[in-house]
């Protein structure tokens, strides 16, 4: 079936079109960009169950943006009055009175130019086979409560089991002047999380998810995702702590595509480039890894919980070749951005919600396959780590300094896995180096789309990484 | 809106409620370099609601959801009917929201635009050079107004001010340059304390250009000197919480010590029902209690356990609250003290961490000061590593203290002997 496009933002658009005209007899350039995305939450453990129609998508709101005098402005609201006129005033008065500020504080202006506007008409449904405000959810709460009760019986010391879920059908119109692009579309993630104590009395954690550009049918792979949790459990409460040090390491697909997202996704948001804050700008054309690391991002390049068709700017979505056999080739952009760099924007362009500015932001950003198998992987280590787990990671553009820190990481020693644990891990580095230490790559590849990405420490947006099992050398800690 | 939610909630039959209405308006600013790239204005309102329902065998339901200020009267009665079913499938046991009223005192006035001016000019005046100067900032101001009802009568409005502003700072020489990342929270602008910390980070900048690579090491103490610390407070605090003790995930409870054989600085933790110039500067919490000054962890013991209301109500906790602010108490020695012998001091991470659930400890390490042998070295990379279980019995911190926010901390705080991982 198609996601349905909101029906209230359809009988909201003859009205912002009056609004786009209204303030177009005072502003060079203006665009709107409305929201009305409805979902759940659920979320369900031993101690504790909760639902909600609320997640980190979910919403109804509009945002204007203005420009004049090189100077971009946007207000946003959700409240929308009758009267197109009254609120055009009152959207010019309240910037009318940032301008004093800024006449009173003597600011200068980062002078931009005016967004061209293409002419553009869009409508998308994309397909789903369940969407999440129809969603049973008696059926949900009650398979998760299941699978929750068989989590505690079945994984080892667990003191708890939860299952959660959330579920966004999405509906996005942009208007301007010369462009009227409506898309919809549902995305879903699920994870399951357990938790013990080891013998020293430290709680271990086991999680693993599930996610896609689908509705709530996506959650039944939860079952198989469960079904390994007794095993991972196992592993994290024999785990030791690793010796400082260098290795070969094997990062399986999540820690990839974490990688990638750390290494390369922000390194290459182009709004950084403005700001002269990421070295990636001075290797366009030069070599930032081996011959086997390829990178794309953008939305286009996989279904996922980010495969939207035009972003929060009104730019088509895109799939951008970053890397090519180890050569930085560009890197993604927003359309502000694009104008002060003088390139085209990739459909990069994200907010966190309505009411937050647009940021260059990642989408999908995926390392291509490669030729070698997971078994000749591992039979080449000689001494060294499989990490898996993804807990955090932290970017740094403008060092390539890189953090990541792992669950877990299974010791290899000629060529064999010992069954050796060793839980957390911290792999610290430097971007050129781990990417350049590349010597093999996986014939399959995974994306995952659990959780959600910062810029620095705020603007949470969904993102979606991953590739294949990578063979590279790094510090962990 | 208000009361029109309230007569759908009613007319459902739902007699166990709570309904809160946000209005955010917001002014935001942002610069590359102190040139203006683009100026926002916020003004957003929200009408959260949760409803339970008695079900059988003494289980309560609940779900929540939110209702769109543009909702119509079928928009409102459709949201209400599916959160009021899905409150039937949610089975919890039994608890009572808060009935106790409430006296929040005078609204206070925010005035967005001068709190906004100020960040401005505070930031025109910041002493640059031609070497360690401002790259770009974003600033966030924004007033807070929250009108909560429950079915029990217990009601509020309150009004806050809440602000952030991220800085950027770089340092060069020649074709070198680096950059630090300092992101501030407060309720208004503090002029001179904005000043002091951000040309603290201009000095810090500068040595990150001289930096050498992290050593390998033994394990080492490290000494937190920045707002990284509060991430280990914090820790106490969350250990010390109803939410985590009744889902398993701490034993901190009333009367126990929070480690064994502690030889270091007894942790005294108080919540305070206000803080000056906090972002979480309200008398009140998010489910209508009333905020109140107690100590939760006095030496090393805890006294008394805090968090949302359904969870002290299972543990059997009286008069609590989700605390917003806390303080800990200094120490024994001086900061002066506790830079003493051979020591790391790690004052910039990619993102230090602490692991509420786990305890372990990890950040890489962007700029640090290396202290051995009387001499000191100033180094970049590599990581720090630890387990909280393992840092808590020895830890030290200074008799000093200082403000980052909703937390006063020791100014400086010593874990001893953390894992380094040099780069050569």
């Amino acid at each position: 079936m198609k996601a349905p496009f909101s029906a209230y933002l359809d009988s909201l658009s003859p009205s912002l079109k009056t609004l786009v005209g209204i303030l177009g007899k005072s502003f060079e350039y203006v665009s709107i960009l409305s929201t009305d995305s409805v979902g759940f939450t659920i979320s369900i453990s031993q101690r504790s169950k909760s639902v909600s129609g609320k997640n980190m998508t979910t919403e109804r709101g509009n945002v204007v943006r203005v420009y004049r005098n090189g100077l971009y402005s946007e207000y946003a609201f959700n409240e929308v009055p009758e009267n197109m006129e009254l609120l055009a005033e009152s959207i010019k008065n309240e910037l009318n009175r940032q301008f004093d500020i800024m006449a009173k504080t003597g600011t200068r202006i980062y002078d931009t130019p005016v967004l061209l506007d293409e002419p553009l008409e869009l409508f998308v449904e994309k397909e789903t086979q369940r969407l999440p405000e129809e969603e049973d959810m008696k059926r949900l709460v009650d398979q998760f409560s299941a699978m929750s009760d068989c989590g505690v019986h079945t994984i080892p010391r667990a003191l708890d089991c939860r299952i959660s879920a959330s579920s966004t059908h999405i509906s996005k119109m942009f208007i301007s002047e010369n462009r009227f692009l409506r898309q919809s579309y549902v995305y879903t993630e699920g994870t399951c999380m357990a938790y013990a104590p080891s013998d020293a009395g430290e709680i271990k954690l086991a999680y693993k998810g599930v996610s896609g550009c689908c509705g709530p049918e996506v959650l039944d792979g939860l079952n198989d995702v469960l079904a390994n949790m007794p095993k991972t459990m196992e592993e994290m409460l024999s785990s030791e702590k690793i010796v400082p040090g260098e290795y070969e390491i094997i990062t399986d697909p999540g820690i990839s595509g974490l990688i990638a997202h750390e290494a390369f996704g922000h390194g290459v948001e182009m709004d950084m480039f403005v700001k002269n804050r990421a070295l990636g700008a001075e290797y366009i054309g030069k070599r930032v890894g081996s011959d086997l690391c390829t990178m794309h991002e953008g939305a286009l390049c996989e279904e996922s919980v980010t495969a939207f068709v035009f972003d929060d700017e009104g730019t088509l979505a895109g799939d951008v070749t970053e890397i090519d056999h180890g050569i930085l080739k560009t890197g993604i952009c927003d359309a502000l951005s694009a104008l002060r760099l003088g390139t085209k924007p990739t459909g990069n362009g994200k907010r966190e919600s309505f009411s937050h500015k647009v940021y260059t932001r990642m989408t999908n950003t995926i390392f291509d396959s490669g030729e070698n198998t997971l078994e000749e992987m591992i039979a080449s280590v000689k001494f060294g780590y499989l990490l898996e787990g993804t807990e955090s990671g932290m970017e740094d553009p403008k060092h390539w300094g890189i953090q990541c820190i792992m669950s877990r990481g299974y010791e290899i020693k000629d060529g064999v896995l010992t069954g050796k644990v060793v839980s957390p891990v911290v792999m610290t580095g430097y971007v050129p180096d781990l990417l350049g230490g590349i010597t093999m790559a996986s014939t399959d590849r995974e994306v995952e789309g659990n959780g959600g990405c910062g810029k620095g420490h705020k603007e949470w947006v969904k993102v979606a990484d991953g590739g294949p099992y990578l063979k590279t050398k790094a510090r962990l800690g | 809106m208000f009361a029109r939610i309230l007569e759908k909630i009613n007319a459902l039959g739902c007699s166990i409620w709570e309904l809160s209405e946000t209005t955010t308006r917001g002014w935001e600013f942002y610069f590359i370099r102190h040139e203006l790239d683009q100026n926002r204005v916020t003004d957003v309102k929200s009408f959260n609601v949760t409803l339970y329902r008695p079900l059988e065998d003494g289980f309560l339901g609940s779900a929540s959801g939110e209702i769109s200020p543009s909702a119509t009267d079928s928009d409102i009665e459709k949201s209400l009917s599916d959160i009021y079913f899905q409150a039937s499938l949610v089975k919890n046991p039994v608890y009572q929201l808060n009935d106790k009223p409430l006296n929040p005192g005078e609204m206070k006035e925010v005035d967005i635009a001068e709190i906004a001016r100020n960040f401005i000019s505070a930031m025109t005046n910041v002493s640059e050079t031609e070497t360690e100067d401002i790259n770009s900032y974003e600033i966030f101001v924004k007033e807070n107004t929250v009108h909560f009802l429950n079915s029990n009568g217990v009601e509020y409005t309150i009004r806050y001010p809440s602000s952030m502003i991220e800085v950027i700072v770089n340092a060069r020489n020649g074709d070198h340059e680096i950059e630090l990342y300092r992101c501030f929270r407060s309720g208004t602008c503090d002029k001179d304390k904005l000043a002091h910390d951000i040309e603290k980070a201009l000095r810090y900048a500068k040595d990150r250009l001289i930096t050498e690579p992290t050593p390998k090491l033994q394990d080492m103490d490290v000494i937190f000197s920045t707002d990284d610390a509060v991430q280990i407070y914090k820790y106490f605090a969350s250990k010390a919480s109803a939410d985590m003790i009744y889902s398993k995930l701490s034993d901190w409870t009333c009367g126990k010590d929070i480690s064994e054989n502690m030889t270091g600085d007894l942790i005294t933790l108080k919540a305070v029902s206000s803080l000056k110039n906090s972002s979480y500067d309200f008398p009140v919490d998010e489910e209508g209690a009333a905020m109140k000054d107690c100590t939760l962890i006095k030496n090393g013991r805890i006294e008394k356990n805090w968090g949302h209301r359904r969870y002290c109500q299972y543990l059997g906790i009286q008069d609590s609250f989700v605390v917003q602010n806390f303080v800990v108490e200094g120490g024994r020695k001086s900061e002066e003290e506790i830079r003493s012998g051979d020591y790391l001091e790690v004052v910039e991470y990619s993102s230090f961490q602490v692991n509420t659930m786990g305890g372990d400890v990890a950040g890489e390490i962007r700029l640090g000061y290396l202290h051995q042998n009387g001499n000191v070295r100033i180094v970049s990379g590599g990581s720090v590593s630890g387990q909280m279980s393992d840092v808590i019995p020895t830890m030290e911190f200074s008799s000093e203290t200082e403000q980052y926010n909703n937390a006063v901390i020791p100014r400086v705080t010593r874990l001893k002997n953390l894992k380094i991982t040099g780069v050569v």
